[in-house]
């Protein structure tokens, strides 16, 4: 289990959010998988666990909100980051109240992302082994 | 207005009510703050196309809608404080806005209003208005010096005057969308689109210079026979090679015939597979254009096509090469066996594997107007179609190609009959995604390969590159940097931007992310990493190195594992956003204006976002001065010249307990009570401050040529120093234009520490860039030194101080006095690099001296 990739799952409809950030992930040695559609991604979901989702707050058809709501009764363990271009402390603390790790304001660097997964990740390992 | 309607405006005896001070000063104010609000913001936008962001359309809309609205609100300004003087600008700013929002919809501006363009005149920048396809052949022609069949394009602006002309836009737009709905197949969709095209009549006026260019064409190449090849350049085409194909070429067209040819071509764009494959891609209706390329045909002796990859088995690092005899059409198509080698990726080239075929037909040009076949000659049939030197040309030239476009080609090239090389299309070629290593092959890197640089920089454009290093010192010549290298240097100075076309990749110590080289190396994708403090100690001159920005690493040696993602696509470049924010970038972010002398500085003469704002900066200046001190003196300031033994010409104006005294003549500098003011005034007089260093023979006409606007003897309000002090007791305000410099110095001193300010805003320059480049280091250098807050925008700096004692301010202003003092003068001086310690440590004496610190 020590070698077990962690999968992340990315959900924004702006499709150039996973565009970019699905290679650069995998290259740093995550499994990924992206969606530009809540509805698809949510049957995902329904098939299959992520050890971290990504997942944009506001979409056409789906509130994001709604979205990690569900998450994260289906999973209570998967880390939830939120990214969204509409930050208010509003949102921000209705997020965090639903238990999410963190949350990143649009448009956000590389790094910055990959900062947060790399700390999302080391919680749930730490997590793990308690 | 003209002198006479203001000396007749001035005896009119309608003396205008005059605004009080209070009320102009806070307009004049806010136009300061939103000047600097926009240039923050444009700056902002423009690291975005660092490739390091992640950013949508919300973004990229957001940011313009913010954009204008603060220019809107700038002009709204300086129409309130000229009495709506300057309303041209709402002109000017509706145009740019109107062109910004076209882009937003995802249309595309052309970048030219000519229909025809020949190869000399095309760059990649016009690649909106002549496709990707003839921007690639001509760049390889222009910028890498290769032979490539001479031509010229028809623009997307000739094929918006096609569809406006024939009237049929509408018609094809209400088709499309008839499939769209389902209500026909594609298939009809296209048949009838295709149609409405070839019944199409080309305006009289294009098939005239069509026409022209190709006679151009014919009469320069006496040699050979006068026929063309008429190809797509599509919008998009090149960039996604998934379209390669899906549009029609035509060869061997006479003359006379390139109109229809012409039409054939455009009617390809709405081929069946064209139309479902931009369908998938969500390519915008506006998007959907097409350029010509128009070439003279080579009469080949042999054709062929190289790939500088093979496609499906990458990690073999070999290239493959496939020609036979005569014209490349059936050797594109695959319809005859064709000769297949393969080479090494690396010199010399080595030839791996040869297979010669059969080959008993051929294509040749039938006079013009048509090809024939031909069967080959029997000595012929067995031989090979190319020679080992001409496939080690080609290699050559592969690679080359390769490092140039960042990405593995796929290039169709001829034989001509003089037995060159001619490259006739380069392209990007698709690799099998398979081999992309995952990060189990690259976490051990670092032990595999000696690292240099690890952590430390910021990266000014993503990517990887592997080259070998070239380290730059002023005694060597920026004309001796070899193909292919990576450029490593102390400064990221705008002269290294040179080299843009021959560099794989940028290292320097020193340099900022907004800078004119990290523009420069985005717009050519050009991966760079800034700031890494020590590039030039570690890395070695010629020692082959490897570049990872996004990992902020070096290392050294060629790392093959990285050598995948060297010229895989960059995905951004293929985003829609990524384009779109460039696009809009160009009508957001070019300064036209730089000097308010000029002809073109009036208010039509605004082309961008930013040439607004520097022309409302200038005027403001002027028109408080004005205001103030040329005309009727509001009754709540008082205004006068300072009276100083140095030639500057400093407009004060006293807006309370700034100025004691009556000063009918002038105001002497012991007459300014305000605390600010006379600190940046004991600062720029302190002895020797003026001619620090000696500034050759003619001192005295030199300083006044910087320091004066104008002769002592013009008196036309209009012409005279823009230099104002706005001061009162406890706050100063300046703007100093001295020559071409811009300075601003906003400061509250009081013994309430929190209210304390400093702010200071340097730019502008009249010298070559790496002189202005040294002085704008050495100013940061200082400034940070004493406290500053410091942040560097190109050539701006901006330093900021707050919360600080009145003590500690008041030397600090003294500081900004010396420094406003000589600056002016540096960038003359600054003829080296030592010149920035010299100059650091001259301050710190100074300071030293007179503060003790």
């Amino acid at each position: 289990m020590a070698n077990k990739q962690t999968s992340i799952m990315i959900l924004d409809d702006e499709p150039i959010v996973g565009k970019r950030l699905k290679p650069s992930l995998e290259k740093k040695g995550y499994e990924v998988e992206s969606f530009t559609s809540s509805k698809e991604a949510l049957e995902r979901i329904e098939e299959r666990a992520f050890d971290i989702v990504v997942t944009d707050l506001k979409m056409e058809g789906m509130d994001g909100m709604q979205f990690l709501t569900l998450v994260k009764e289906k999973y209570p363990d998967t880390e939830v980051i939120v990214i969204t271009g509409f930050a208010t402390m509003a949102t921000a603390r209705e997020s965090f109240n639903k238990g999410v790790f963190d949350f990143l304001a649009k448009p956000f660097k590389l790094g910055e992302i990959v900062e947060v997964i790399a700390r999302a990740e080391a919680k749930k390992k730490k997590d793990g082994k308690a | 207005m003209s002198v006479i309607d203001r000396i007749r405006r001035l005896f009119s005896g309608k003396k205008k009510e005059t605004i009080p001070f209070k009320i102009l000063f806070a307009e004049f104010k806010k136009s300061l703050e939103l000047n600097n609000q926009i240039l923050d913001l444009i700056a902002d936008a423009n690291d975005k196309l660092s490739g390091d962001y992640i950013f949508g359309e919300q973004y990229i809309q957001q940011t313009c809608r913010q954009l204008a609205d603060l220019v809107r609100q700038l002009i709204v300004t300086i129409n309130h404080l000229t009495e709506q003087k300057y309303a041209a600008l709402y002109i000017s700013f509706h145009k740019i806005e109107e062109d910004i929002e076209t882009l937003l919809q995802g249309r595309v501006l052309g970048q030219v209003k000519d229909y025809i363009l020949p190869y000399s005149m095309i760059s990649r920048a016009l690649t909106d208005s002549v496709g990707g396809k003839n921007a690639h052949i001509a760049e390889i022609g222009n910028l890498l010096d290769h032979r490539i069949p001479d031509g010229f394009a028809i623009t997307t602006e000739g094929f918006n005057l096609f569809l406006d002309e024939n009237n049929i836009r509408d018609k094809i737009l209400s088709i499309r969308r008839s499939w769209h709905q389902s209500e026909i197949p594609v298939d009809e969709a296209s048949r009838r689109i295709q149609r409405a095209i070839k019944e199409a009549k080309v305006p009289a006026k294009l098939e005239m210079e069509i026409l022209a260019a190709a006679e151009v064409l014919s009469r320069r190449h006496k040699d050979i026979t006068p026929c063309f090849a008429v190809r797509s350049s599509a919008l998009g085409e090149d960039e996604i090679s998934s379209f390669a194909g899906q549009y029609l070429s035509r060869l061997n067209i006479p003359l006379q015939e390139i109109p229809q040819a012409y039409k054939e071509v455009l009617a390809s764009l709405y081929s069946p597979e064209a139309m479902e494959y931009r369908l998938m891609m969500d390519f915008r209706p506006h998007e959907i254009m097409m350029a010509v390329a128009c070439q003279l045909m080579i009469p080949a002796k042999a054709s062929g096509v190289l790939y500088t990859y093979d496609p499906v088995r990458p990690e073999n690092e070999t290239m493959i090469v496939n020609s036979a005899w005569g014209l490349g059409e059936p050797i594109v198509a695959g319809e005859v066996p064709t000769d297949h080698f393969v080479l090494d990726r690396s010199p010399p080239y080595e030839v791996r594997e040869v297979q010669i075929v059969h080959k008993t037909k051929t294509m040749v040009q039938r006079g013009c107007g048509g090809t024939g076949i031909d069967g080959v000659h029997e000595d012929q049939r067995r031989e090979s179609s190319l020679t080992t030197e001409q496939l080690r040309e080609l290699a050559e030239i592969g690679m080359r190609l390769e490092k140039y476009f960042k990405r593995p080609q796929d290039i169709e090239f001829a034989i001509d009959p003089q037995d060159r090389v001619v490259v006739l299309q380069s392209r990007q070629l698709r690799l099998q995604q398979t081999r992309a290593p995952r990060a189990c092959d690259l976490h051990d890197l670092e032990e595999k390969y000696p690292v240099l640089i690890r952590g430390r920089g910021i990266a000014a454009m993503e990517g990887i590159a592997i080259g070998p290093a070239w380290v730059f010192s002023e005694e060597r010549d920026l004309n001796d940097f070899p193909m292919g290298g990576i450029l490593v240097a102390c400064h990221a100075t705008p002269q290294l931007a040179r080299v843009i076309h021959k560099a794989v990749g940028f290292i320097t110590d020193v340099g900022s992310t907004t800078g004119h080289l990290a523009t420069v190396a985005r717009e050519f994708r050009v991966p760079a990493l800034f700031k890494t403090e020590n590039a030039t100690k570690v890395i070695a001159d010629g020692e082959e190195i490897t570049l990872d920005t996004e990992c902020l690493t070096v290392y050294k040696g060629a790392v093959q594992e990285l050598q995948y993602y060297a010229i895989q696509e960059e995905p951004i470049e293929e985003m829609y956003e990524y384009r779109l924010l460039r696009r809009v970038l160009k009508k957001i972010e070019p300064l036209n204006l730089t000097d308010p002398t000029a002809e073109n500085f009036t208010p039509e003469g605004c082309r961008t976002y930013h040439d607004l704002t520097r022309f409302v900066h200038e005027k403001a200046v002027e028109t408080i001065i004005d205001l103030n001190f040329y005309h009727a003196h509001h009754r709540d300031t008082q205004a006068g010249k300072l009276l100083w033994d140095f030639p500057l010409d400093l407009i004060l104006i006293d807006v309370g307990g700034g100025i004691e005294g009556s000063h009918p003549n002038g105001v002497r500098p012991e007459q300014i009570t305000s605390v600010p003011m006379r600190a940046i005034l004991d600062g720029m007089s302190y002895p020797g401050i003026w001619d620090m260093a000696p500034a050759g023979v003619d001192f005295s006409s030199f300083m006044s040529s910087l320091t004066r606007t104008t002769s002592v003897r013009s008196t036309s309000p209009e012409d005279v120093g823009r230099n104002l002090a706005v001061v009162s007791a406890e706050y100063t305000n300046i703007n100093f234009r001295l020559g071409y410099h811009f300075t601003v110095i906003d400061a509250f001193v009081s013994d309430n520490i929190l209210d304390n300010h400093i702010y200071f805003r340097f730019s502008g320059g009249v010298t070559e860039t790496i002189r202005r480049s040294r002085r704008t280091r050495l100013l940061a250098k200082i400034l940070s030194h004493y406290d500053f807050l410091c942040e560097l925008y190109g050539d701006i700096v901006i330093a900021r101080l707050k919360r600080t004692n009145r003590k500690r301010m008041m030397k600090r202003l003294f500081l900004l006095g010396v420094l406003v003092g000589f600056t002016r003068q540096l960038d003359v001086e600054m003829v080296s690099e030592e010149t920035i310690d010299i100059f650091f440590n001259k301050i710190r004496t100074i300071m030293e001296q007179e503060h003790g610190e």
